[in-house]
């Protein structure tokens, strides 16, 4: 869809969404839930972070009403999340503990000599486009398997960042990370994924 | 002088234009001279399409079939409340 085509979408879904339309409900919760469990993913754990989501949808209903469109309907959806978690965490006293003291995650950081040269250079070739490759079954099975492995804070960034496409202020924002936590943040995401992938293509295997 | 492994360092920030006009020259010099450096973004930027594709958006039906039915409860809850007052 285009942008225009996409925003009026979204302005006859959140008109929907203040009459209080069931079927506007059911459309936007299939569309923003995922994101939604990814920001309250990098806060909780699986089932504290399923619970607020299906809270904030009950919250929206009143909420909505007050929605002023200042941001889209999926940031202001993504912090209410995030408010919601930070409370959540607030009132247990826990904190979301995360390291940001490395750039290099320490498989690659291993693949360079004493001079900072590549030791062991990348191995991957990419013949076919993303959208072809996923047709791999077994490569989307093990990107799922390893996207599961990562830090919960490595992959909310990632998917809120690539998946969901915000802006890396907005991530910032919902994540409450500065700039350069959420690049490390993301560069070890990606560098993981890179190399699962590279790893899948030489042996075959996850 | 900058090395594969600083470059390998940095490699996420060139890819989404977050490096200063100084790093990213050279970065771009060391691409030039250096194959396996061209390689590693060229993965790198592959892999990061690869999740985009993937992009696990797939909401899981239990977690939506119980908003669904929260959602429907607390609307109905709503309507009734409201149908009271007028």
């Amino acid at each position: 869809m285009k942008t225009a085509e996409l925003e009026g979408h979204e302005e006859a879904l959140i008109t929907g969404l203040q009459a209080g339309n069931e079927a506007d409900f059911q459309q936007a919760v299939r569309l923003y839930t995922p994101g939604m469990l990814a920001v309250a993913r990098f806060y909780l754990d699986h089932a504290n972070a399923e619970e607020v989501v299906q809270d904030c949808w009950v919250s929206v209903i009143g909420a909505i009403q007050k929605f002023e469109g200042r941001s889209g309907l999926k940031t202001w959806l993504h912090r209410i999340v995030a408010n919601r978690c930070k409370n959540k965490l607030r009132s247990n006293k826990k904190e979301v503990a995360t390291d940001f003291s490395a750039t290099l995650d320490p498989e690659l950081a291993d693949r360079f000599n004493a001079s900072g040269r590549w030791a062991v250079p990348p191995k991957l070739q990419f013949h076919d486009s993303a959208d072809a490759l996923m047709e791999n079954d077994a490569l989307s099975d093990c990107l799922d398997k390893h996207l599961s492995f990562l830090p919960e804070t490595q992959r909310s960034a990632l998917m809120l960042y690539e998946a969901h496409q915000h802006k890396s202020e907005d991530v910032c924002n919902i994540l409450d990370v500065s700039t350069s936590n959420l690049r490390v943040l993301l560069h070890r995401a990606r560098q993981r994924i890179f190399l699962m992938v590279e790893t899948f293509q030489e042996t075959g295997e996850c | 002088m900058l090395m594969c492994r600083d470059l390998a360092g940095i490699a996420s920030d060139y890819i989404d234009g977050e490096l200063g006009t100084t790093q990213k020259l050279s970065v771009k010099m060391h691409l030039m001279m250096c194959k396996d450096c061209r390689s590693f973004i060229g993965n790198l930027r592959a892999s990061t399409d690869l999740m985009r594709a993937h992009s696990s958006g797939k909401p899981d039906p239990e977690l939506i079939r119980r908003i669904d039915e929260r959602v429907a409860e607390a609307l109905q809850t709503r309507d009734s409340h409201d149908s009271k007052n007028e």
